[in-house]
């Protein structure tokens, strides 16, 4: 009998953080053209930005089905497993209502399906602490409601290089207000309450870059920290150099986002996520 | 594409549901007509609540069944008139589909043509502009496809119907003046698309956020605010007024006749929707006192499913709710700008109003007042971007509450501003920040020299071009461009800036992009934007930060 972590594509978990803390991650669909592929499986963010680069037509995605849940719930339940399973928010994504159904049509299984009210790697970050908990403790009860309690000390913002992909995918929320705009500017989104709210608008991208450090060092002390980028990573690997003050180097996650998250960010995008101590 | 089976009508109905659950609040706060008491969204989601409970869990080999016992069921939970509308709707499909195994495109045709007649036939006196509107549209879209390829298949049908039904939505204001004067489109009408919609997500695999960019349609904005929210003179005109009962009941007995009750009840109530057959009859009416109709049904038969609600009581909560969670805004930018290039900057950066204002063209302390209050915040920040429009600003401060002047005296300054706005931040947060953001820029600004002067220890000849720094006269020249190179120059720029043109009404494109290459080429890593201002006076504006 053991706690088993279950999340989804959205997670941007990097695979071999995943399959180390033995994470079932359940793909994401990207439809590109009028073929749907499995986010992370048989399409990752390299091959996403070329295609979307070469146009036209923006790709999709969607949630993973119920079924896609029910087999995973029921292969990890069959072994006496409990599951915990972390999902983004539900105002951006219906994955969590698709986890939710699965577990509804399992009857009395131990499941526990959780709206992080993130998406990538922030809901990743609290996907890590899961699995952590799980290890401690022999109620997966008790690993959902510590996780549910830590969720308001989960942060991310990220620097886009444009809210054009945002906007077209349906997910602008609440950074609406920074669309738009005759100058050009780099927006800083954040992530909270189920939703993107806008934060920053910096002139250039090497402010925007300096202002997600910023905001980061605010919110001191932290006891978890990632950084993720859609495109370039020389940069991430310079923002996390830069936070060696707050986490040592090899404590900090460096994520990308995959071909999922890709669509509505875009190239160019990074960002920090991290978890108040 | 394949027929509509059985167990498709289950799926499509229950992710219709699905939906109606997500847009209950949505279609409640449409909820103005016939009374403004904001249940419709709960009315229609409970009616389909307990349609798909009376279905049997082991699916369906026959869609005709599937719907009848959806109908069934909704028939024994119907709420309100929007619900009861709808379990006439089932119903109508139903009866216009019964034994069937599955749907083809003509049979879809049936099935709604029956719908929309019996969703006609039971309101007492039916009005346009509501979900009747909707279905007729949904009807009469089918019928005509048909007639035009009457191979169409059912799930396309299902699909291009539904825009039709979007459409007639849409045009629910222009039908049904309280529709207009509230600024909304109908709930009833909001609520059947919701569930033809996500009904047709699960027909034809349509995604989420594709449907909700089509539902985004419930609110006619606001013309002087452009937003969505709900006319405050509908609110103040529909509190105070007595709105009486809701009252539902089913009477049971034999040989009932649903007709002669609805003729009867429908002479004396308002919003009578009456269905069902010789054995139970759904009673839904708007009394100011409930006794009467009840005594009425008590004549004919026996009565259960009562339930009766106080409208004037949620009318209360309904025109509280618009208040709280439709205020105008709470927090909003007004600036002073002149130029058609410049005001649309301001505009599309995020101000609630521009003042066309500048250099020798000071606006008025009454056009300021004036346009803060049509920003209807409740709280504004003024940014003047001119040093002499700041008094006025002040003045403008004095008159009315609430307004907060970042002094900001030039245009490049309000940018700066305005960019540092966050409409979610506190209004402290918003001026400290904006404040702290005008202090971080140099302003440059190119105009003409109006007389021979020396100032500054800079000789200037009438005619020749200036260029000053943060106000201060620093370099005179011939051309605008060399002037503003200079000016540049004087200012200073690195490889970790970022300079912004505005070019002026009297500028050249070609010449200011020759300019921008000239510096990105000179200052290596320096970000140059080139922007039109149009505005009159200063050749151009810039800024350095």
């Amino acid at each position: 009998m053991a706690i088993k972590i279950v999340t989804d594509s959205v997670a941007d978990l990097p695979a071999e953080l995943a399959q180390q803390l033995d994470i079932t991650v359940v793909p994401c669909n990207v439809v590109l053209g009028d073929i749907s592929y499995k986010d992370g499986v048989d399409l990752g963010p390299d091959e996403l930005f070329r295609r979307m680069a070469a146009g036209p037509g923006l790709p999709t995605t969607s949630q993973p089905s119920v079924a896609d849940f029910q087999a995973v719930y029921q292969e990890l339940t069959a072994q006496g497993d409990s599951i915990v399973s972390i999902h983004p928010s539900a105002k951006l994504s219906g994955t969590f209502n698709s986890a939710q159904q699965a577990r509804n049509s399992l009857g009395d299984a131990d499941i526990h399906v959780i709206d992080s009210g993130m998406a990538s790697i922030v809901e990743g970050l609290v996907v890590l602490s899961a699995a952590q908990l799980a290890t401690e403790s022999d109620s997966a009860e008790e690993v959902a409601s510590q996780i549910q309690g830590d969720l308001s000390k989960t942060h991310g913002f990220f620097l886009l290089d444009t809210l054009e992909y945002l906007q077209k995918g349906g997910r602008i929320g609440k950074a609406q207000a920074f669309l738009g705009g005759v100058l050009s500017v780099k927006p800083i989104l954040g992530l909270h309450d189920g939703e993107v709210h806008p934060i920053e608008r910096p002139r250039s991208r090497q402010r925007g870059i300096r202002r997600l450090r910023e905001l980061a060092s605010q919110m001191a002390p932290v006891k978890q920290l990632a950084v993720i980028y859609s495109t370039e990573a020389q940069e991430a690997e310079d923002l996390k150099q830069g936070f060696s003050d707050l986490l040592s180097g090899d404590h900090i996650v460096t994520a990308r986002f995959g071909s999922a998250l890709g669509v509505y960010v875009g190239p160019n995008a990074i960002g920090v996520a991290l978890t108040q101590a | 594409m394949t027929a509509i089976t059985g167990d498709d009508i289950m799926g499509a109905f229950t992710t219709g549901a699905r939906y109606l659950e997500l847009y209950r609040e949505s279609i409640n706060a449409l909820n103005v007509f016939p009374v403004p008491d904001g249940d419709t969204g709960t009315n229609m989601l409970l009616t389909m609540r307990s349609a798909l409970e009376r279905c049997s869990q082991d699916g369906y080999t026959s869609a005709g069944e599937a719907i009848g016992d959806l109908a069934d069921g909704a028939f024994w939970g119907a709420r309100g008139n929007g619900g009861v509308i709808l379990s006439q709707f089932l119903k109508g499909f139903a009866d216009g589909s019964a034994s069937l195994d599955s749907y083809e495109g003509p049979d879809l045709g049936r099935a709604l043509a029956g719908a929309q007649t019996a969703a006609y036939s039971a309101v007492g006196q039916p009005v346009e502009g509501t979900m009747l509107t909707v279905i007729r549209s949904l009807a009469e879209h089918v019928q005509e496809r048909l007639q035009e390829t009457p191979g169409s298949d059912s799930r396309g049908l299902w699909q291009s119907a539904f825009a039709a039904g979007r459409d007639a939505l849409a045009r629910t204001p222009d039908m049904l003046p309280v529709l207009r004067e509230a600024g909304v489109v109908d709930a009833g009408g909001m609520g059947i698309l919701v569930i033809w919609g996500g009904a047709l997500c699960h027909l034809v695999g349509m995604e989420d956020e594709e449907l909700k960019a089509v539902l985004d349609i419930g609110y006619v904005p606001n013309v002087e605010t452009g937003r969505d929210e709900m006319d405050s003179a509908f609110l103040e005109a529909i509190e105070e007024v007595e709105w009486g009962y809701c009252t539902q009941f089913v009477i049971s007995g034999e040989g009932l006749s649903p007709d002669g009750i609805r003729q009867h009840l429908s002479e004396s109530y308002q919003s009578a929707v009456i269905i069902g057959n010789d054995r139970n009859v759904r009673v839904h009416l708007h009394a100011l006192d409930p006794g009467p109709p009840l005594s009425y049904g008590a004549s004919v038969g026996q009565l259960s499913h009562i339930e009766i609600q106080n409208m004037t009581e949620q009318n209360v909560d309904f025109v509280s709710g618009h208040r709280e969670t439709r205020p105008a805004s709470k927090l909003a930018v007004v600036a002073v700008a002149a130029g058609d290039g410049l005001a649309r900057l301001f505009r599309e950066t995020g101000c609630a109003a521009v003042v066309s204002g500048g250099q020798t063209m000071n606006p008025s302390v009454a056009e300021l007042v004036e346009a803060v209050e049509a920003a209807n915040a409740h709280e504004t920040i003024l940014l003047p971007n001119n040093k002499n429009i700041v008094i006025s600003a002040e003045q403008a401060r004095d008159r009315i509450p609430n307004l907060h002047v970042v002094p900001t005296t030039t245009v490049p300054q309000g940018v700066a501003a305005l960019l540092a706005f966050n409409p979610e931040g506190s209004l402290e947060s918003n001026l400290s920040s904006m404040e702290q953001a005008m202090g971080e820029v140099v302003t440059i600004e190119v105009t003409r020299a109006v007389r021979d002067s020396i100032i500054g220890g800079v000789d200037v000849e009438e005619g020749q071009m200036i260029g000053l720094v943060d106000g201060d006269l620093t370099i005179a020249s011939e051309s605008p461009e060399e002037t503003l190179r200079l000016s540049l120059e004087a200012a200073g720029i690195s490889s970790d800036m970022v300079v912004t043109l505005y070019l002026g009404e009297e500028g050249g494109q070609d010449d200011a992009e020759a300019l921008v290459s000239e510096l990105e080429a000179r200052v290596a890593g320096v970000q140059v934007d080139l922007v039109y201002g149009g505005q009159p006076h200063y050749h151009y504006l810039a800024s350095i930060e």
